[in-house]
């Protein structure tokens, strides 16, 4: 299964590379990273726009997906996700606060990763406080929603008092889009990237342990308080980084590691965390191929795209589970 | 095994208390009581998920507060009434949990680890079950397969929150006969609380009754079904 994913992900990559309305030849690509010519029009594209874009499309999915399946371990809760629980509604009140504040430093990239990044953990923790005192699921959903619903009030307001820069830049961040990272930026991106996915990974014995409830995972000798603050430190990471670039991307969290666990049957999280992180990576990748090919007749941000496929999959789950 | 001495239970006030009691290995405890009486609050109290309001718990001769959240699973194992809701999990995936106090921070199962899980499915004759998916068993299953995963966590005491509840009479019965066989077997001191009185006499002569009246739980060797009755269900004194 594993190998299938390995080989879909490039494919999927190259997919994405060649839907821009521009023809670039896979020659083009190789060139424009290991043999980069200035003057030719073509490696510029794929350097400064495509290979970012691809590269920003593969971090946001796998990111999202993990990250939502650490949520949803976490609370016990297929429907949990970094959306649902208000994590993202977190990132997007602190880069509001950031952007319409009209102080340099928070406006400046520094400024808006870090706020999103400090909405994310204290939406997380606020979060888990509330799952510490109702045990009911659809009551924490209920919360989350609120929780929502309450930013989205308070952004508005922001909006509402923001000058017209201001809330143009806001606005077009909201929308979602996957072509703001530049080329010299990936480094930087990918080791934060990295040292969010690599913690999710020595968090396995603790999430196979969450599967069997609370309780039960506590009389293992698990450490819950402690596993919950890694968990959502190492969501708030993740989501930090991907809202602070991308603006919020709804369901891709939610939709990609339900699915990632009907294809595989297992609970294994070692799997799990793996295919999430591919299959959210191709599903983002592919998302964005149709958006780039779709782009001489319409613009769609991308928020509105994976809202548009994820929420019909979300509402199968619902169904599929109560059937 | 487990020592109470002088223990009061309850969330925020004592319910139930008693005198000092020991629990030996080899034995099979049935605690009787009331609905609602707290048979799971002392069961999760024994298992340190609440504290005591006062008095002293010991198990293995050490006191639970000084237990560590990782020596215990070493010690106490605990089937609780109900069975988790997983999708996707295998029975022997489940059982393999069990394990978790003894593996490193990856949780890679070592050959002395699988060892032992195979032990557990064979002491339960669960084999055909194992590759299962939890959440397609019927309740009688479950239960084994909950029983099989205390086994393997190779712990001295096992404690059962109504572990007949859901069962048939022919599974209840497979159930308390498994747990007599385990107690004596592997030398395990277990506490099961039950509402079977009947049938629990057949298996085991060992009660921890609770009065009805006075909150009092003590302890009585080979009673008659009259005795646990007229304490544990007296209407009034």
């Amino acid at each position: 299964m594993i190998i299938i994913f390995l080989l879909l992900l490039p494919i999927a990559g190259m997919v994405h590379f060649m839907s821009g309305h521009l023809d670039i030849s896979f020659n083009d690509l190789i060139n424009s990273l290991f043999n980069f010519d200035e003057t030719n029009t073509n490696h510029l594209i794929a350097r400064e726009v495509r290979i970012p874009r691809m590269f920003t499309a593969i971090i946001a999915g796998a990111g999202l997906s993990v990250a939502g399946l650490l949520m949803q371990t976490l609370f016990n809760n297929p429907l949990a996700g970094p959306y649902v629980l208000g994590i993202n509604s977190g990132a997007s009140l602190f880069v509001a606060f950031s952007i319409m504040t009209g102080i340099p430093f928070l406006s400046s990239d520094l400024g808006i990763i870090t706020n999103a990044l400090i909405g994310a953990m204290v939406f997380g923790l606020i979060i888990s406080l509330f799952s510490e005192v109702v045990r009911s699921q659809i009551s924490l959903l209920l919360i989350g929603i609120m929780l929502g619903s309450f930013t989205g009030a308070i952004v508005s307001l922001l909006e509402v008092s923001s000058d017209a820069s201001e809330l143009k830049v806001f606005t077009l961040w909201s929308l979602g889009s996957l072509s703001r990272i530049e080329f010299s930026q990936i480094p930087l991106i990918s080791l934060v990237f990295i040292v969010g996915i690599v913690g999710s990974l020595f968090l396995i014995k603790p999430l196979n342990l969450l599967i069997l409830g609370q309780d039960q995972a506590r009389l293992l000798g698990l450490n819950y308080k402690r596993t919950r603050f890694v968990i959502i430190a190492i969501t708030a990471i993740l989501i930090g980084l991907i809202t602070a670039f991308c603006g919020p991307i709804a369901f891709v969290g939610l939709a990609v590691p339900n699915l990632v666990r009907i294809m595989l049957k297992s609970q294994h999280h070692g799997l799990l965390i793996v295919a999430c992180a591919f299959i959210g990576g191709i599903f983002v990748l592919l998302c964005d191929a149709l958006i780039q090919a779709m782009e001489n007749y319409m613009l769609i941000p991308i928020n509105v795209l994976t809202s548009i496929i994820g929420a019909p999959i979300v509402v199968l789950l619902i169904l599929r589970k109560l059937r | 095994m487990i020592e109470l001495k002088k223990v009061h239970i309850g969330y925020t006030e004592s319910i139930l208390h008693c005198q000092d009691i020991k629990l030996e290995c080899g034995n099979v405890y049935v605690l009787v009581g009331k609905n609602g009486i707290g048979k799971s609050t002392l069961l999760k109290t024994i298992s340190k998920q609440i504290a005591p309001i006062s008095g002293e718990i010991l198990v293995g001769s050490k006191g639970i507060r000084n237990i560590s959240t990782s020596e215990l699973p070493k010690l106490l194992s605990f089937v609780p009434v109900h069975f988790p809701q997983m999708d996707y999990v295998r029975s022997k995936e489940f059982i393999s949990a069990g394990r978790a106090p003894y593996t490193n921070a990856l949780g890679k199962i070592t050959e002395e680890d699988s060892l032992e899980i195979n032990h557990a499915i064979e002491a339960l004759g669960i084999e055909t079950l194992s590759e299962r998916f939890t959440s397609e068993l019927s309740d009688g299953e479950k239960q084994l397969v909950a029983i099989s995963k205390a086994i393997a966590q190779k712990t001295p005491v096992i404690l059962l929150d109504e572990p007949t509840a859901f069962l048939d009479y022919s599974n209840k019965k497979k159930v308390l006969s498994i747990l007599t066989k385990t107690s004596k077997s592997l030398n395990k001191c277990i506490v099961l609380s039950a509402h079977d009185i009947d049938l629990c006499l057949e298996f085991s002569s060992n009660f921890l009754v609770i009065d009805a009246y006075s909150k009092e739980m003590q302890q009585l060797v080979t009673p008659s079904r009259e005795d646990i009755i007229s304490i544990a269900f007296k209407e009034s004194e």
